[in-house]
């Protein structure tokens, strides 16, 4: 298909499931109503619930999805492993417990700016740790394993902090840090998340040229004049501040960056900087349709949206690794 | 033969009736007999009951969750007493004469402490205004100090009553909600509160029964004229406790959002509680004056 057919295609998908995540909510608001409650006029009420409750939680469906689509596609472009994703190789869940220790701890008051704050460190933590093991071994079993035990380690601890935080209901909140939500989200978040994410965004579109000489090898990409150290960075930087900003707001939300990269690469010429934008669209357009779901179908007590992803890409996970097992193991 | 409900009902409500003055009788002999000597409570809600009613001496060990301000009312007032955290192991060094703790909390060190011959009391928790009284009384005759304690169910029932009697048509509606966007709705504590201080209570006319999530959208479609919220979260930071702080609830004009009630006033049906009907009553007063709703 063509890039400019794809990403019209794709655009639009997302912009038609974002309409949809306005649409749907406990209160039942009619089109018109929500349309003027959305723009100018109508009730008051129908005002708050659009603009306050919907449109950001629409908005950060819309930007996390397409943060973790493009993590995942500019990650098995640069590591060269078809398994690397965001949530397999640990960065979400390092973000997670990066943001609950500071935020738990009371360390900065009860201010939300220690969610962003911590999740950065914790992801960019994981991504240079998994970096250096890369470096050491090109095997693509090393990685996910290492993704593994990372995961399982910061899970535990995150556990540990919410259990000994004083705050006796804090416990109940390991299920949205280990699955996340966009549930009750406010403009706030949005203005917490979005800006890094763009930056997230504006860095890994610059690594592109790289990333499509480095499928050559990395002595073809030095001869083309790459300069690897400072793709490197740029991916790392772009990464962290992608998947810490977006995990800082919403929870963990596994196998989106898997699943996409995966489902649109035989749609476009196989150049890794081709998938990136694809990879976004789509990861925004699979979010916002598992937020819809969650809400459709557990009305009452609204399920985690990272249940209905890992739902999805789990079983996708599998596959990915049946089938290619011979070139994995 | 065709059935007769009303005969039926008639029969088991005498039978009913009769064991429950059959066990009140019993249970006064018996604390006649033996008035136990050291008494544990291992749950928040009997340290209240014990506390309030035990001789001096007689109570030789609290919950340590009486001891966080968080949740009880009385912390101040509990570090006079040792603490326990309701293990097995701390009621055997003890040796206590009786055990009173909560049906809920525990479940496996109750059935232990049983087989060990402990003589152990359990008090539900699942209550309302009405049952407080009775639960006053039974601690009493537990503990042998059923002077102290029809006095003070008395003027619990004397200053329920006078609160509900300056009730009116005039009635706000008011959501209690906790942590995590969680409502608390018919059949629960806060609910026979709210009713006694003249408020609807938006979850049970919702048809919430016990805790329930309420969404964020209904709340704002609703207006109630009061949100109450928990009381004391400055301290131990969570996600849940800014659920009642959404900007979307702060954006409509005449909704009053605080806790209200004072701390840990209505964790536990306890003689505490008439604290927060009295706060609640005196909000409803002041938000919508009988007065004038005539």
């Amino acid at each position: 298909m063509r890039p400019l057919a794809l990403n019209a295609l794709l655009g639009l998908l997302a912009l038609a499931l974002f309409l949809a995540s306005l649409a749907v909510g406990p209160a039942e608001l009619g089109p018109s109503e929500s349309v003027r409650g959305l723009l100018a006029g109508g009730s008051e009420a129908a005002a708050v619930i659009m603009r306050e409750i919907r449109l950001p939680r629409a908005i950060l469906g819309l930007a996390i999805g397409f943060t973790l689509g493009i993590s995942g596609a500019v990650l098995q472009g640069f590591l060269r492993n078809p398994l690397a994703e965001p949530g397999i190789i640990g960065v979400s869940a390092m973000a997670a417990f990066g943001a609950v220790a500071a935020f738990y701890t009371g360390l900065a008051g009860s201010t939300l700016y220690a969610l962003p704050a911590g999740a950065l460190i914790g992801a960019l933590l994981a991504v240079l740790l998994l970096l250096a093991l890369a470096a050491r071994s090109g095997s693509t079993l090393t990685l996910i394993l290492a993704g593994v035990a990372l995961s399982s380690l910061s899970g535990a601890l995150t556990s540990l902090v919410l259990n000994l935080s004083p705050n006796p209901f804090a416990s109940y909140e390991i299920i949205f840090w280990l699955l996340g939500s966009l549930k009750d989200r406010s403009i706030e978040h949005v203005w917490l998340a979005l800006p890094l994410m763009a930056g997230g965004w504006l860095l890994i579109a610059l690594s592109a040229r790289a990333i499509d000489a480095l499928s050559l090898g990395e002595e073809a990409a030095a001869s083309l004049g790459i300069h690897m150290a400072r793709t490197r960075l740029l991916i790392v930087v772009g990464v962290a501040l992608g998947v810490g900003a977006a995990t800082a707001v919403a929870g963990t939300i596994g196998f989106v960056g898997l699943v996409v990269p995966h489902l649109i690469r035989p749609l476009t010429n196989r150049l890794p900087s081709r998938l990136l934008l694809p990879a976004g669209l789509g990861g925004a357009a699979l979010l916002l349709a598992a937020d819809v779901a969650a809400r459709v179908v557990l009305p009452a007590g609204e399920l985690n949206v990272g249940v209905l992803t890992a739902l999805i890409g789990a079983p996708f996970f599998l596959w990915l690794v049946v089938r290619s097992r011979r070139e994995v193991f | 033969m065709p059935s007769k409900p009303g005969w039926r009902g008639g029969l088991l409500k005498a039978l009913y009736r009769t064991s429950i003055a059959s066990f009140t009788l019993a249970l006064s002999c018996l604390s006649a007999i033996a008035e136990p000597a050291r008494v544990m409570s291992l749950n928040l809600c009997t340290d209240q009951l014990a506390m309030a009613l035990a001789a001096p001496g007689q109570l030789i060990s609290i919950s340590f969750l009486s001891r966080d301000p968080m949740l009880s009312p009385l912390s101040e007032k509990a570090t006079a007493y040792p603490i326990n955290h309701g293990r097995a192991e701390e009621v055997f060094l003890e040796r206590p004469n009786l055990v009173v703790t909560g049906t809920y909390s525990l479940q496996n060190t109750t059935p232990l402490l049983k087989r060990l011959g402990f003589r152990v009391e359990e008090f539900s928790f699942v209550q309302t205004l009405d049952t407080i009284p009775g639960e006053i009384r039974r601690m009493g005759a537990l503990l042998g100090r059923e002077e102290r304690a029809e006095a003070l169910a008395r003027s619990f029932e004397t200053e329920l009553a006078d609160i509900e009697s300056r009730r009116c048509e005039a009635r706000p509606t008011a959501l209690a909600y906790e942590q995590a966007g969680v409502a608390l709705g018919r059949g629960t504590l806060a609910d026979s509160v709210l009713a006694a201080a003249g408020f609807r209570n938006l979850a049970s006319e919702a048809g919430i029964e016990g805790m329930a999530p309420f969404p964020l959208e209904l709340i704002v479609e609703q207006k109630p004229d009061i949100i109450i919220t928990r009381a004391g979260e400055e301290d131990a930071p969570s996600l849940g406790a800014r659920v009642p702080h959404h900007p979307a609830l702060r954006a409509f004009s005449g909704t009053r959002i605080g806790p209200f009630v004072p701390r840990g006033a209505w964790s536990c049906g306890g003689p505490f509680v008439i604290q927060a009907v009295k706060a609640l009553a005196a909000l409803r007063e002041e938000i919508a004056p009988c007065g004038e709703a005539r």
